[in-house]
């Protein structure tokens, strides 16, 4: 091409693709935005995501398979068995140890334990990060000599 | 009556204030100033707000959000309160005097020029027989604030960008002078009342429509040529963040940077308004007959969007682009159309 070519081609180009660049941005202008206005609206997790446990304390037969199942031995679980009568008096999930890894749900032959929906349980405090699922229960003199608490 | 200046000290004199007669004209002239002061600082923060709204969007982002209950509308004043109560810093090693008055000669620049800047047929503060010329002369006083800036700072970073600040305003100015020149040889004076007066009658009388086109081109190198005067984005070498830190306003902190701040943003409506007055009718409405300040407001804020557009759509050129567009492309172009225009009016029947 001729420099004087060349010269109009690239004036002419430059006007071109600014404008094409500018028709893309417009596109975006108009387009949704993808912010989450997270502390205000809570965002909507995955069906299968893997945020805190969640314990159906009434399942559970104290077992002891999730925290067999641990990779991390961060489930501590206290047990009063009495004939058929199970008391779970103790299950703890230590988050500053769990990796959110989905093995312990999966063993479980009563399906008492899942990840459910929610991430916001940070804390300020080590103790904090305990998390402890079962109800608190009084317990009579015999019941804790009986009382089995293990991690694994 | 239509004119500020005029109308103000006569307005006072009504008021039997008991001032000395010579006195009265000084305080219209200071409250004239305030006046527009104050609307120039309030259209910055309106402005700012905008950018950073339209920011947002172009992004796909939601842009301020919090401040003022909805839509962040008061998140300019809250930036403004913060700048205001921030310490203002002086480097030991500056040029004290220079590194002081260089923010002031910055908003001077645009403030005086916003005295000749007519908003609509009645809304105007004085109408100079020499309007644009005026408006062009004091706003490259803005320019000295730039270069003072980068100079008494005693900072590389801030002295490279004042250099690229004034290489880039002497190739810029010239292609938007000599674009200026085509709407003025039309209408044959420098008064921009003058100037939007014969472009009434309908949107094919505006003077971006009319045959044979030059002055079209000329408005989009006028635009083009202002956004580099102004520094704006893909223009915004002396302050280029990714490799002068803020450029020639690296260093300075709260009031001073806000007042450069308000420059650049003030001067952006003042290129936008320009540029409607000037090829785009002004306050003349699309249909013969309509006029009013909101077809000059509607204008004006349409061609700040693109501003604003054009800032998140293209990337930040080289110092040797810049010039090269100023005096290579630009030039000539506004040249040829100058030459052509001035013919056409000849043989229109001049």
């Amino acid at each position: 091409m001729s420099p004087v070519k060349t010269y109009f081609s690239d004036v002419f180009m430059g006007l071109w693709t600014a404008m094409v660049g500018m028709s893309i941005t417009l596109k975006y202008l108009f387009s949704k935005p993808v912010t989450e206005m997270y502390p205000d609206v809570k965002p909507k997790t995955p069906t299968r995501y893997r945020g805190l446990h969640v314990f159906e304390e009434e399942k559970c037969i104290g077992c002891y398979v999730c925290a067999k199942a641990c990779p991390v031995d961060c489930i501590e679980i206290g047990v009063v068995r009495k004939g058929k009568e199970i008391k779970i008096t103790k299950f703890d999930i230590d988050y500053q140890k769990c990796m959110f890894c989905d093995l312990c749900c999966e063993p479980c032959p009563a399906h008492c334990i899942h990840m459910g929906p929610e991430f916001e349980r940070a804390s300020f405090t080590r103790s904090g990060t305990i998390l402890q699922f079962a109800t608190p229960k009084e317990l009579s003199e015999d019941e804790k000599k009986i009382e089995k608490v293990a991690r694994k | 009556m239509n004119e500020l200046a005029r109308f103000l000290p006569t307005f006072l004199e009504g008021f039997n204030l008991s001032l000395p007669q010579n006195l009265v004209p000084v305080v219209a002239m200071f409250l004239c100033g305030s006046i527009v002061a104050a609307a120039m600082g309030l259209s910055a923060a309106v402005l700012v707000w905008a950018e950073r709204k339209l920011a947002g969007h172009f992004q796909c982002r939601l842009g301020p959000v919090y401040v003022g209950g909805k839509f962040g509308w008061l998140q300019s004043i809250a930036d403004g309160i913060k700048l205001f109560l921030k310490e203002d810093i002086i480097p030991t090693d500056a040029d004290r005097p220079l590194f002081r008055l260089a923010p002031y000669l910055a908003v001077i620049g645009v403030l005086a020029a916003f005295v000749a800047f007519p908003i609509s047929e009645h809304l105007l503060v004085a109408d100079l027989n020499i309007g644009i010329f005026f408006i062009l002369a004091v706003l490259t006083v803005e320019v000295f604030g730039v270069i003072l800036a980068g100079w008494a700072s005693n900072n590389k970073w801030s002295l490279l960008g004042a250099m690229r600040a004034a290489a880039q305003m002497v190739s810029s100015e010239i292609p938007m002078g000599l674009a200026i020149l085509l709407p003025v040889m039309t209408a044959e004076s420098l008064s921009l009342k003058t100037i939007v007066a014969d472009q009434s009658g309908g949107i094919l009388k505006w003077y971006v429509f009319q045959p044979p086109f030059f002055m079209a081109v000329a408005f989009l190198i006028f635009f083009v040529a202002g956004l580099a005067s102004l520094k704006r984005s893909p223009f915004d070498l002396p302050e280029a963040e990714s490799e002068l830190t803020a450029g020639f306003h690296t260093e300075y902190s709260g009031m001073r940077f806000s007042f450069f701040f308000m420059a650049e943003y003030a001067g952006m409506l003042l290129v936008s308004g320009l540029a409607a007055l000037l090829y785009l009718g002004g306050w003349h409405g699309i249909l013969p007959g309509q006029s009013g300040v909101e077809w000059f407001l509607l204008k004006t804020s349409f061609l700040l969007f693109v501003m604003i557009w054009i800032r998140w759509t293209l990337p930040r050129l080289r110092i040797d682009q810049v010039v090269y567009v100023g005096w290579k492309v630009m030039t000539p172009f506004a040249l040829v159309c100058v030459l052509g225009q001035a013919a056409a009016v000849h043989f229109r029947g001049g």
